[in-house]
């Protein structure tokens, strides 16, 4: 038994002086020896433990980034946001800069100062004063159009007051001179946010939707021509001897952070061309919708001459009257032409001029623009009628 | 140990295994827990010395693979731990977990002054720092661990009544 015990120590001891030697003979190997080794049991029977360690170090890294990637996600989006505001404040300012290429002088860039008051719709501090030539009255522009006045003028900032101010007027037309009126703030808005009212627009002048409207220059505050904003609707008022019209801006005061301030001795100079290309544009569209008014008449008119100078050809051929004519018409006027068209010898068919017909029936004389001279508004002065 | 028993031990060895490639980096503690150590003496007294001790030699060869530089060291400590525990198996591992949790403490602190003597990469105040600071953490981590999976595992870990 005794013998038999001493032999399986002897044996345990073999083993252990076995892995004891060969441990030591791994921890011995030179390095060249070593990492193949190593390498060769990573990569067979440890790669399961080896794909898990993976894994589990990865698990760990994900958790502990968790919070770092949290954070970089915020400022990521925060700058993303800012980003979107950059972007639109860049293209703010080249549209600006734009404006001040086409304008050449007589302008001072401002920065909008807007309050955070009861009155911060409708008024705005102007970071120029009256050092850089800003004045009282002078007109504030923005490159899509019309801001507002200034109203008071300090040597370092200014004070306007934006178009949404109930006491803010201004003369207004439509780019083609057909329509006048006044624009102003609409103060109870329905459809909500900032609108426009052109008010006093003669009666028989109409706009259509998407019309332009600008500055008519007169008053002597406003240049001619910057553009107030485009027709939305006509609304109905108790003034039955104008229209009414609803504009939306072309401007937003919220989105005037980036201003021009037209110094008053430029506003003699005129501003032709400076935001012509917007209302070339409404003109052009106008044009076509109007051209393919005018041809449409044009056509009907015409077809309803000929139709009607051939049915005159054949009745006076016939001897019958003209169509038009009543007989039972028994006023003096009436037997006079009856009698001259009885006496007069039956003439030949003359050729139709249609062409001169036409050209005479399409002629616009009810068109807007003969309206919009507005001959009733002019005082005629006494030596006009000597 | 019978085959039922003999299985039983198994799975639990692979298991501790598994956790030390998994939960443990997992965790990534400073004074981490080592369940090769925990398997290793689940399994050394279980068998005898000479097994235990090829065991040990194994163990440590499949931890020092993964840190070729200290290949060896890992493979001569767990080989001494290993026999060292089955040789002493009828002193310590009596039922009761609190021996249970000294003979974990031990053998994991062991283990580490082996490898850190035999693995030569840290010397003098550090070697020091790491045998009498980290390494009793880790071994007193571990002896913990080891008492709670003993505590989880026991229907596992429990021999088999004839």
């Amino acid at each position: 038994m005794q013998r038999a015990l001493r032999s399986n120590n002897r044996f345990d001891l073999i083993i252990l002086s076995s892995c004891v030697v060969l441990a030591f003979a791994a921890r011995a190997l030179p390095n060249t020896m070593r990492d193949p080794m190593a390498t060769g049991m990573r990569r067979t029977f440890l790669a399961p433990l080896v794909m898990l360690q993976e894994r589990a170090e990865r698990g760990r890294q994900s958790l502990l980034s968790a919070d770092a990637k949290q954070s970089y996600l915020d400022s990521l989006s925060l700058s993303s946001a800012n980003a979107g505001s950059l972007e639109s404040e860049n293209d703010r300012l080249r549209k600006l800069i734009g404006l001040g290429a086409r304008i050449r002088y007589g302008f001072i860039p401002a920065e909008a100062l807007h309050g955070r008051g009861v009155r911060d719709e409708t008024t705005v501090i102007l970071s120029a004063g009256s050092r850089a030539g800003v004045s009282r009255l002078s007109p504030v522009v923005a490159p899509e159009g019309l801001v507002g006045v200034v109203d008071q003028v300090d040597p370092t900032m200014s004070h306007a007051m934006l178009w949404t101010h109930p006491d803010f007027r201004v003369s207004a037309m439509s780019p083609d001179g057909t329509a006048f009126g006044i624009a102003q703030a609409h103060l109870t808005s329905d459809i909500g946010g900032y609108l426009i009212e052109l008010r006093g627009v003669p009666f028989r002048a109409t706009l259509k939707p998407g019309a332009m409207i600008i500055s008519s220059g007169w008053g002597g505050v406003w240049p001619r021509g910057i553009p107030i904003g485009t027709v939305l609707q006509e609304i109905k008022t108790t003034e039955g001897w104008a229209r009414t019209y609803l504009l939306r801006p072309a401007v937003n005061p919220a989105d005037a952070y980036s201003v021009m301030i037209l110094r008053r001795d430029r506003l003699a100079k005129g501003f032709e061309g400076v935001w012509e290309s917007a209302t070339q544009v409404d003109q052009a569209a106008q044009r076509i919708v109007v051209s393919g008014d005018s041809a449409a008449k044009a056509a009907a008119l015409a077809e309803a001459a000929a139709r009607r100078a051939v049915l005159d050809s054949v009745a006076r051929s016939n001897g019958g009257a003209a169509l038009g004519a009543n007989p039972a018409d028994t006023s003096a006027a009436a037997r006079a032409a009856r009698a001259a068209a009885a006496a007069r010898p039956t003439p030949r068919p003359a050729p139709v001029d249609t062409t001169n017909r036409v050209r005479r029936d399409t002629t616009p004389r009810d068109t807007i623009r003969r309206d919009s001279v507005r001959t009733d508004t002019v005082p005629m002065r006494p030596e006009a009628h000597r | 140990m019978n085959v039922g028993g003999a299985i039983r031990a198994i799975i639990s060895f692979l298991i501790f295994v598994v956790l030390h490639y998994t939960l443990r980096p997992l965790l990534g503690w400073r004074a981490p827990m080592d369940f090769l150590i925990l398997a290793l003496l689940l399994a050394s007294v279980r068998v005898r010395p000479a097994t235990a001790a090829v065991i040990g030699f194994v163990l440590g060869l499949i931890s020092d693979s993964l840190a070729p530089d200290a290949l060896g060291a890992g493979a001569i400590a767990m080989t001494v731990v290993g026999f060292g525990a089955s040789y002493l198996k009828a002193v310590f591992f009596a039922d009761n977990l609190v021996l249970n949790a000294f003979f974990f403490f031990l053998g994991k602190w062991v283990f580490d002054i082996l490898y850190f003597v035999g693995e030569q990469r840290v010397h003098g105040i550090e070697l020091l720092q790491q045998l009498l600071l980290w390494s009793p953490l880790s071994a007193a981590v571990t002896a913990a661990v080891g008492v709670l999976l003993l505590f989880l595992m026991r229907p596992l870990l429990e021999p088999t009544p004839a």
